[in-house]
């Protein structure tokens, strides 16, 4: 019969005791953030599906300023997912050797964020030309 | 030490079982130097101001892993931690976060070392060698391959980073997933698949979200959240694998 | 009280304690062994060691060269039978930790690397980058775990011995958790507790190196040997005296004086190579550099620091690449500790105690005098450094005699059986009681850390790297009234739970005692030989009546007993220690007297 009585201390609101763990509440939020913006381009599938009237009325909606505040925001929210995830990147994959020497994981986040922005560049310049 | 000494107000989280039924702050002043550790205030306070402050600590120059506590909230070697980097002010310090607090600044670590030896942490040869014929054969290259993940010293201040941890302490964690990938990525060990139980588990790999903040702590920069995070590649793999090929490999 | 029956104890779960514990597992499987240690065994001091482990490897090597390394290296006290031993089983015994994993340097072509090492005629020091030890440690801590009869007793604390019927039958230990005690009842006990270096003030050894097992054994009339040598090793941080490794000098490291002056060459270590010469300069043995040290104090040439005089250790020449690769935790902790970078400014050093040449007295087969009682490692006095001792001798050391104490023991424990068991446990109430005392009894007044610090500094003054009669006679008076002074100690922790006052209390009186039987040799030994030297009359080595061991017994309240015993030579006669030039020129000219009998 010990005289030990082990303390557990409480984790609750545990994010919040230093900053790093709120950047990565940060993070994943913005996870939740994709989802809102994948709910809004479903929407526009099914207007689409529905006929042109429905599918101008959904483009027409998206116009509107509080429509656009929240794309600003939804932008915002994306840029720091993607920045976030390249930078977490590197630990998921296997250690690798390129010519020797080891490749740095800012290599493959750096990789990440530029083939990220060529995509979105191709994208816009791709959506941009097939204006009328 | 000509010019006049520095006091350092250091604050501790008390606690002593069989006096009180919480931890309490108790402060402290401390004089100190340029070039004095938070230990060495630790051990000011027990030589000379109170003899009933208990914690671990031995080798002085962090490599024996027993000195880790929460200082200002941060987990870190107490015996590599300056005071002159936290003055003017109060400086906080608690037993490591996540562990159960036996005494003061001392947690239970019984379970942690368990589970390290829970994920078969030797070498488990690809070929058999007598000692006649001498060395197993390992390139320079080779050794680079593990060596990073050789280099954890057991002081459990990624446990005391990782709130998964914290929330469940069924979890793995990273630490022993550094242990356990200093052995599969060593080229003399074949024993990769019976190592791969513990890695499956919902407790195993699973239970990591990829916060990150152990690597960011790990006073060895041994950079346990990639060796976790690179398993669930492997995990995922596995886990299809076995329906290609079944082994009892995971059991 | 709770009763642990166990075939083999071993207390001190270190390299050694962990290799014998190995070695009994493999040499029966059924024997029931009890690893206790009073911390977690990856804290065990082994784990600071840094440079590396000698053996014999390269094919222009040979085990008479490392047999001669260490016998002129410890001045002609070592027991020439069990170095004969030792040489010939280390390169085995390493590649037995590399066949357990232990990720040693490689060549390019994948063999085990060796460097070179101080006092060593050939490079022959295998190593792991500068954290030899370490990896020492934990690769047999980590393969310790796949032997299921190693039964661990982590944060036991052992207060005594259980001794009967003139046989060690067992240990007294204390959960250090609950402050319940345990009695292990054994047929053989190892002793593998380490050194006693926080004797003195400023030493690289962590805080648990309190010459525990060589104080239980001695309270037991198990005599230490040769306790007068301690090592002053000569590269250590002011302040901490944490170290920077031999190998810093291995790899070409110079030391210079406040001129910037390679000053061993003015020490019969010369002359100055640029590259590192073995043997010589910067290479020579650990006692002849820490000498050197003091006497270009007295000169005034050493550099004045915030933790007093040092010299500097420069590695600048060796480059980042070099230093990144060959000393990574030389650089981290010259960084950390001192804000200084390796690459661009040198290293503020200063010899600091290191290592405990003596210990408890152990045939080459680590048994001691008393039935039962094995010994191995630096707690231990097998008898392979003799009066000094050079580096990387001592991590081989710990598995070649792990093993055979883990051998010796499990085939001992076999052949026996525990004679009273109820005797036993008597002594084992009685040691309690005994032990509860020091926290139990009220109205002290002295305090631990006033105690400690005294004896420590009176240590250093009495039983520095040159000794003087009168201040050792002072040291002795000293600890004779801290001994005193010791049984009104004021403990201000009477709780049950992780009561680390109370063991500290009780390590004090370990410290105190094995304290005693340090000076008390030193004191007898009218000579000058290895790393004790004296500048009062006795600066010579006297083969005549010294060429003995030191054997200090405990006799209780009153100061040791001190007697001498023969050193056992087999084929090298004492000479005279040369390194250098005149080291070289004295190996040339016994090998021309060498050449007419093989020729």
């Amino acid at each position: 019969m010990s005289s030990q009585r082990p303390y557990v201390r409480s984790m609750d609101g545990w994010w919040t005791r230093n900053a790093y763990y709120m950047r990565y509440m940060a993070r994943e939020v913005t996870a939740v953030f994709v989802a809102a913006y994948a709910v809004v381009l479903l929407v526009g599938v099914v207007r689409l599906s529905q006929g042109e009237a429905a599918f101008n009325g959904w483009l027409q909606a998206l116009k509107s300023p509080l429509s656009l505040v929240f794309h600003l925001v939804l932008l915002a929210t994306f840029v720091y997912h993607t920045w976030s995830w390249f930078n977490i990147m590197p630990i998921t994959m296997p250690v690798m050797f390129v010519g020797g020497k080891r490749v740095q994981p800012r290599t493959i986040t750096a990789t990440g964020l530029v083939a990220a922005v060529i995509a979105c560049a191709a994208v816009f310049f791709f959506v941009r030309g097939t204006q009328p | 030490m000509a010019d006049a000494e520095k006091i350092m107000e250091i604050e501790v989280l008390r606690y002593r079982p069989e006096q009180e039924q919480e931890p309490v702050l108790q402060t402290y002043k401390v004089p100190f130097t340029d070039d004095t550790s938070v230990l060495q205030g630790l051990q000011y306070i027990k030589d000379y101001l109170d003899g009933t402050l208990s914690f671990r600590w031995s080798c002085r120059m962090a490599i024996c892993g027993s000195c880790g506590m929460m200082i200002d909230g941060k987990p870190k070697l107490s015996c590599k931690t300056f005071l002159r980097d936290y003055y003017p002010g109060k400086l906080r310090v608690e037993a490591l976060a996540h562990f159960p607090v036996e005494r003061d600044l001392m947690v239970t670590i019984k379970d942690y070392v368990k589970r390290l030896e829970g994920i078969k942490p030797y070498l488990i040869p690809k070929q058999a060698r007598t000692l006649d014929e001498g060395e197993y054969l390992q390139t320079p290259q080779q050794r680079d391959r593990y060596m990073q993940f050789s280099a954890c010293i057991n002081c459990m201040l990624c446990y005391a980073a990782c709130p998964q941890y914290g929330v469940n302490p069924k979890f793995i964690g990273s630490g022993h997933m550094a242990l356990l990938h200093r052995y599969n990525a060593d080229s003399r060990d074949g024993g990769s698949d019976e190592r791969m139980g513990p890695v499956n588990e919902e407790d195993g790999v699973w239970g990591c979200t990829a916060i990150g903040y152990c690597s960011v702590v790990c006073p060895k920069q041994v950079d346990p959240a990639h060796a976790i995070n690179m398993y669930k590649a492997k995990s995922s793999l596995n886990y299809f694998t076995r329906f290609v090929a079944p082994k009892d490999a995971d059991k | 009280m709770e009763v642990y029956k166990a075939d083999v104890a071993i207390v001190g779960a270190g390299g050694a304690g962990l290799r014998a514990a190995i070695a009994v597992a493999e040499t029966d499987p059924t024997l029931k062994i009890a690893l206790v240690s009073k911390v977690y065994p990856m804290r065990s001091h082994t784990v600071a060691a840094e440079g590396g482990a000698a053996a014999v490897t390269r094919s222009d090597d040979s085990l008479d060269y490392h047999f001669d390394d260490t016998v002129h290296g410890g001045d002609w006290l070592c027991e020439q039978d069990v170095v004969e031993y030792f040489v010939a089983h280390a390169h085995e015994e390493l590649v037995q930790m590399e066949h357990w994993g232990c990720p040693w340097s490689r060549t390019q072509d994948g063999h085990a690397n060796v460097r070179a090492f101080g006092g060593m005629k050939i490079e022959r020091t295998w190593f792991a980058a500068d954290k030899t030890g370490f990896h020492m440690l934990h690769t047999l801590f980590q393969t310790s775990i796949k032997y299921p009869s190693i039964k661990r007793f982590d944060e036991y604390f052992c207060s005594d011995l259980m001794v009967e019927d003139g046989r060690c039958q067992g240990v007294l230990a204390i959960q250090i958790a609950t402050g319940e005690f345990t009695l292990i009842q054994a047929k053989a006990v190892i002793i593998a507790t380490g050194g006693a270096g926080r004797v003195f003030r400023e030493n690289t050894n962590g805080g648990i190196v309190t010459g525990d097992g060589m104080a239980l054994a001695y309270r037991h009339g198990v005599p230490l040997r040769d306790m007068e040598f301690m090592q002053y090793h000569p590269t250590c941080m002011p302040g901490t005296g944490l170290l920077f490794t031999e190998a810093c000098r291995g790899e070409g490291g110079f030391l210079l004086n406040k001129d910037g002056y390679r000053y061993l060459q003015d020490y019969g270590l010369g002359p100055p190579d640029p590259s590192p010469r073995n043997k010589a300069m910067e290479l020579g043995p650990r006692d002849r550099l820490s000498q050197a040290f003091w006497h270009e104090k007295k000169r005034g040439r050493t550099i004045e620091g915030p933790h007093g005089a040092v010299v500097n250790l420069d590695l600048r020449h060796l480059g980042a690449a070099k230093l990144h690769e060959r000393l990574p935790l030389i650089c981290e902790l010259a960084e950390e500790f001192l804000g200084v970078d390796p690459v661009h400014t040198p290293i503020p050093v200063l010899p600091a105690v290191h290592y405990t040449m003596g210990g408890i007295l152990a045939d080459g087969k680590t048994a001691s005098p008393l039935l039962g009682l094995y010994s191995v490692g630096e707690c231990s006095s097998v008898g392979i450094h003799g009066a000094n001792r050079l580096g990387s001798n001592s991590l081989t050391e710990l598995i070649v005699f792990g093993k055979v104490a883990g051998v010796e023991a499990a085939n001992f424990a076999k052949s026996v059986a525990i004679s009273n068991p109820a005797a036993l446990e008597k002594q084992a109430e009685a040691a309690r009681s005994r032990a509860l005392g020091v926290v139990t009894k009220s109205g002290g007044t002295e305090r631990l850390a006033v105690l400690r610090t005294e004896m420590a500094q009176s240590m250093e003054d009495g039983c520095g790297i040159y000794r003087l009669q009168a201040d050792m006679q002072a040291t002795c008076d000293q600890l004779r009234e801290l001994r005193e002074r010791y049984k009104n100690l004021k403990i201000d922790d009477h709780s049950k739970v992780y009561n680390t006052e109370w063991l500290l209390a009780i390590e004090l009186g370990y410290l105190l005692e094995v304290g005693e039987a340090i000076v008390y040799s030193a004191l007898n030994r009218k000579e000058s030989r290895g790393s004790h030297q004296r500048l009062d009359g006795f600066e010579q080595r006297d083969d005549v009546n010294f060429l003995k061991h030191s054997l200090a017994y405990y006799t209780g309240e009153s100061a040791p007993r001190i007697e001498l015993q023969d050193v056992k030579i087999t084929r090298s006669k004492p000479g005279t220690r040369a390194y250098g030039a005149a080291g070289e020129k004295a190996a040339a000219e016994e090998r021309e007297r060498e050449e007419p009998r093989n020729g």
